[in-house]
């Protein structure tokens, strides 16, 4: 009996005259966004080779190992393709220098801005934006349609259990819908290796679960349907009801969940903790000015003689010292400010994304931006990775800069004999073929835990899927006393 | 005649659960865009105020205008980017402004909370294009092909009316109850603004009302377009999910993959290209400076030579950042040519669908469209301008960086005291003229009344072929 039920209600979703309409617009968009995310996928590509060749042929015409920067870009990700999350918002690289902290700057959508006017369409929004509707559009009329078409008395009549009959409309809904959709994405999925992207197992395996999560999303809106025709009677209140819901999931909670969070937890601003930065640099270095033209004159020989060639460089040694131990105390204040700036935005995002989680609308954009390793954890990763990078490239360019005893920069001499004639000496001793860039070190992708990545979207498939199984069973409930007539 | 189908009509949408608990919904939206974008235009002001006072607060005890080298410029907030953000958290919003050199905006606040990045916004942008377009579509998608089905169509045709009245009635009274109760909402929104203290100028008011006219021409295209659908089927649920396909083709998708499509066909320069070239260029200019360094003579000078050195140096300087920004200048003319070709073409594409339209020429009118950033970047060069003036007049040099500081045995430093830091010329941000922005936003303005005639027209002829059976 089960199969026969399944069986009509397959055959009343596909023979329905709205299915291959939404069939047709499923499959444009689902192949439609997928394309597009491989070509930005491949002209984000190309992009960062062509920089990084550029910054490495910088590197190679720089005369100098003193005082040698650099800068270094994201790695587009493959998955970006499908899920672009904050991708285009954030930063494209940082610089790299010794008297500069790491900052992602320059994000794709600040170079260009006529593509943040209408932003990205990918994957992910297809599933959020149209999958959802259109799968509300199947079943608002599961059960209340066909009361009013007076086929379910018709049914009942027989010797149908109630449970059956609404397992039998779940599933076969379920199945009328979720099977045409897996079509178009494995089309979609076909154009990876035909567009020559590069995909191993991990990729595969984080698509696998983000089609899995999809598909989650997708089921609780069918379920979402059948239990808003169990509870009401006519079909064009249901209709309504679920369109509600759908505005209100999609369009307002994350949104409302987000801003709110921002509302309630203030964080500061960048320019101010760059603002407190540069003044406390100003100020180290003022006094590093200060004190080292001091050095220069407390230390005369009391016979007011000449100072002699070790004194000079002990003095100049000691110039340096100092100026290094401002540098590192620089370095540390700066790193407190952004430790205290990122620890005030971590708790305004876990406020944000609790309160925004009430809709798996959202529990799904999150876990797939997880998933795609373009959430906003990002920028943060990326930091620290260009951090440690700065690290390794700075301790590197001074290991070199010592061998070769090259300190690169301009000596001006200026003196003034004892008849008030001025001597002046401008010297700049540096060589002017390229720099030897063996062994120098080189940015890596930040790693990513992919077990912990499958775990934390488990939470949010969990989730999503659980409102999935309360919605069936309270759509069961609601059948069960149903008033058929 | 007409009057009494528009009071029908009217009374018909005004009566009806379905208006009541979608334009609940609405109004609830409408009123909470205008409570948040007050909330941001506050919390961005005190974030601009903060940043402002931190840029000044960083030469305190300063005691040598020579240390002053530069000058932060931030773009402040403004009510009517809140209510209609377009672009204006996705460009850099402040200039590290020296006296001399070239200039780039950084810290877009998406890049700064990319939190915000995710879902972005509520806007009335935003409202209009995808909540109350939805919100035309569900109440009148049935407006003929309901009528039909009910039985209610053959039964006024039975009474002396003609077919263009009855058409003319229809759209006329779903448009006025619907824009009514709209505007009741804006009001409401306008006076929480009020309210809540939100500084706006007439020319801001102003340009609030064009944008909300400009919002309710949309409506009305999405409205006539329900009707003109409706007239075309002979069936309510097949002209509903006819209406949710294009609108969700004219609303998330058109505009999108036209952007996207166009702007990868015409081809501009990478930013990263540029910067290398500028690079490049910078780095063989060093070397000629450091040559030319070389050649000083301060017999040639009748000042001191410290004092003579550092002129020479800024006048080497100078030269070296003029001949740089010339050359970055041509690069960057380029790149935004093409940039413009882009948009021209991007947008253009985009334009097929009513939403582009709408919400570009919103945007336009609050001033944060996709020229936005060049505006503002004009605008710090100028103050670059004053800046450097102000620079030279108070230390004699303005390439700086290089200082020669003089100190002769014996003699005391001269008592160092602290600058008076107000004496820094301030950034004021102009908003562009309202009768320029109208301009600009005509074309647009434009293509949605044609959309809205074309619609009506639509509705028309279909309805004047109606089967009434």
């Amino acid at each position: 009996m089960l199969a026969t039920l399944i069986q009509k209600e397959l055959k009343a979703i596909i023979l329905s005259p709205k299915f291959p309409a939404t069939f047709a617009v499923c499959s444009l968009l689902i192949l439609l966004s997928t394309f597009m995310g491989i070509m930005e996928y491949r002209n984000d590509m190309a992009q960062y080779e062509t920089a990084r060749e550029l910054t490495q042929q910088e590197l190679r015409s720089t005369t100098s190992w003193g005082h040698i920067k650099t800068k270094v870009y994201r790695i587009p990700e493959v998955m970006q393709i499908f899920v672009s999350g904050v991708n285009y918002d954030i930063g494209r690289w940082s610089a790299i220098d010794d008297d500069q902290g790491v900052e992602l700057r320059h994000s794709a959508y600040s170079d260009d801005p006529v593509f943040a006017v209408f932003r990205f369409v990918d994957f992910a929004f297809v599933v959020q934006f149209v999958l959802t509707l259109f799968a509300l559009l199947f079943t608002f009329n599961a059960v209340n349609g066909e009361r009013e078409d007076g086929t379910l008395k018709l049914i009942l009549s027989n010797s149908v259990p109630r449970a059956q009959y609404l397992l039998a409309k779940g599933i076969g809904a379920w199945l009328g819908l979720v099977v045409p959709i897996g079509i178009p994405i494995l089309l979609s999925l076909l154009m990876l290796p035909l567009f020559g992207i590069p995909t191993d197992a991990d990729t595969w395996l984080k698509i696998a679960s983000l089609m899995g999560i999809s598909l989650i999303l997708f089921s609780f809106f069918i379920v979402l349907g059948v239990l808003v025709s169990t509870i009401t009677r006519r079909s064009n209140i249901s209709f309504l009801m679920s369109l509600v819901v759908w505005i209100l999931a999609v369009m307002i909670i994350p949104r409302g969940g987000v801003m709110a969070a921002g509302t309630i937890i203030r964080v500061p601003r960048e320019a101010e903790i760059k603002a407190q930065q540069d003044a406390f640099e100003r100020q180290n270095w003022h006094d590093y000015y200060n004190s080292s033209a001091n050095l220069w004159t407390l230390d005369k020989p009391d016979d007011g003689g000449e100072l002699t060639d070790e004194e000079l460089w002990a003095l100049i040694a000691r110039q340096d010292s100092a100026r290094a131990e401002i540098e590192a105390e620089i370095n540390q204040h700066e790193v407190r400010l952004r430790e205290e700036l990122r620890r005030r935005k971590r708790a305004q995002e876990r406020l944000a994304f609790v309160l925004s989680r009430f809709s798996p609308v959202s529990a799904y954009q999150l876990a797939a931006m997880t998933l795609a390793e373009t959430d906003i954890e990002t920028k943060a990763r990326y930091e620290d990775a260009m951090s440690d990078f700065r690290s390794a490239f700075v301790s590197y360019g001074k290991k070199k800069a010592a061998e070769t005893g090259d300190i690169g920069g301009v000596q001006i001499a200026l003196s003034i004999d004892d008849d008030g004639n001025q001597n002046m000496q401008i010297s700049s001793d540096r060589n002017t073929g390229e720099l030897d860039l063996e062994g120098i070190p080189e940015f890596q992708r930040p790693s990513t835990d992919n077990a912990a990545i499958i775990g934390e979207i488990a939470v949010d498939g969990g989730i999503i899927g659980f409102l999935t199984i309360m919605a069936f069973a309270g759509a069961f409930v609601a059948f069960l006393k149903y008033d058929v007539r | 005649m007409l009057k009494v189908i528009i009071n029908k009509e009217i009374r018909d949408l005004l009566g009806s659960t379905k208006f009541a608990i979608i334009f609940g919904v609405c109004a609830l939206l409408i009123i909470a865009t205008f409570y948040v974008a007050g909330t941001r235009y506050k919390i961005n002001q005190s974030y601009h105020e903060a940043s402002v006072t931190e840029n000044l607060r960083r030469y305190e005890g300063v005691t040598d205008w020579f240390d002053v080298q530069d000058s932060r410029v931030i773009l402040p907030p403004s009510p009517l980017a809140c209510l209609v953000t377009g672009v204006s958290n996705d460009i850099g919003r402040s200039i590290l402004v020296s006296g001399i050199g070239e200039l780039t905006a950084e810290g877009s606040r998406y890049n700064e909370d990319p939190l915000f990045a995710i879902f972005r916004f509520l806007d009335l942008e935003y409202v209009f294009g995808v909540i109350l377009s939805l919100l035309a579509i569900l109440l009148c998608y049935n407006s003929i092909s309901g009528e039909k089905e009910q039985g209610t169509l053959r039964l006024t045709f039975a009474q002396p009316i003609s077919r263009s009245t009855y058409i003319l009635g229809k759209i006329l009274g779903s448009f006025i109850a619907l824009s009514a109760s709209i505007l009741v909402a804006i009001a409401v929104g306008c006076l929480v603004f009020i309210i809540m203290g939100i500084p706006m100028t007439d020319d801001q008011w102003l340009r609030l009302i064009l944008i909300i006219i400009v919002g309710l021409l949309y409506f009305g295209a999405f409205m006539s377009l329900s009707v003109f659908l409706s007239a075309l089927t002979s069936r309510s649920a097949n002209s509903l999910l006819l209406l949710l396909v294009v609108w969700i083709c004219a609303v998330l998708i058109v505009p999108r993959v036209s952007v996207l499509a166009a702007g990868r066909t015409v081809e501009v320069p990478s930013v990263d290209a540029i910067a290398n070239e500028k690079a490049t260029f910078r780095a063989q200019t060093r070397q000629e400076f450091i040559d030319a360094m070389t050649h000083f003579n301060p017999d040639k000078y009748e000042e001191s030579a410290d004092k003579a050195l550092m002129t020479f140096m800024d006048s080497l300087q100078k030269e070296r950042e003029n001949r740089v920004s010339e050359f970055a200048g041509r690069l960057n003319e380029n790149r935004r040519n093409r940039q413009q070709v882009q948009h021209r073409l991007a947008l253009a594409l985009a334009r097929i669908s009513p939403t582009a339209s709408m919400s570009l020429s919103m945007s336009q009118l609050a001033g944060t469209d996709v020229d936005m950033s060049r505006d503002f970047m004009e605008q710090a060069l100028t103050y670059q301008k004053k800046f450097a003036s102000f620079c030279e007049a108070k230390t004699g040099v303005v390439a700086s960086g290089f200082r020669v500081i003089r100190q002769v045995e014996g003699e005391e430093l001269p008592e160092e005291k602290p600058l008076d830091v107000s004496e820094i010329p301030v950034f004021e941000h102009h908003e562009m003229a309202t009768a320029a922005v109208v301009d600009a936003a005509i074309p647009d303005i434009g293509l949605l009344v044609i959309y809205n005639l074309l619609f009506f027209v639509g509705a028309f002829v279909a309805f004047l072929k109606y089967d009434l059976r």
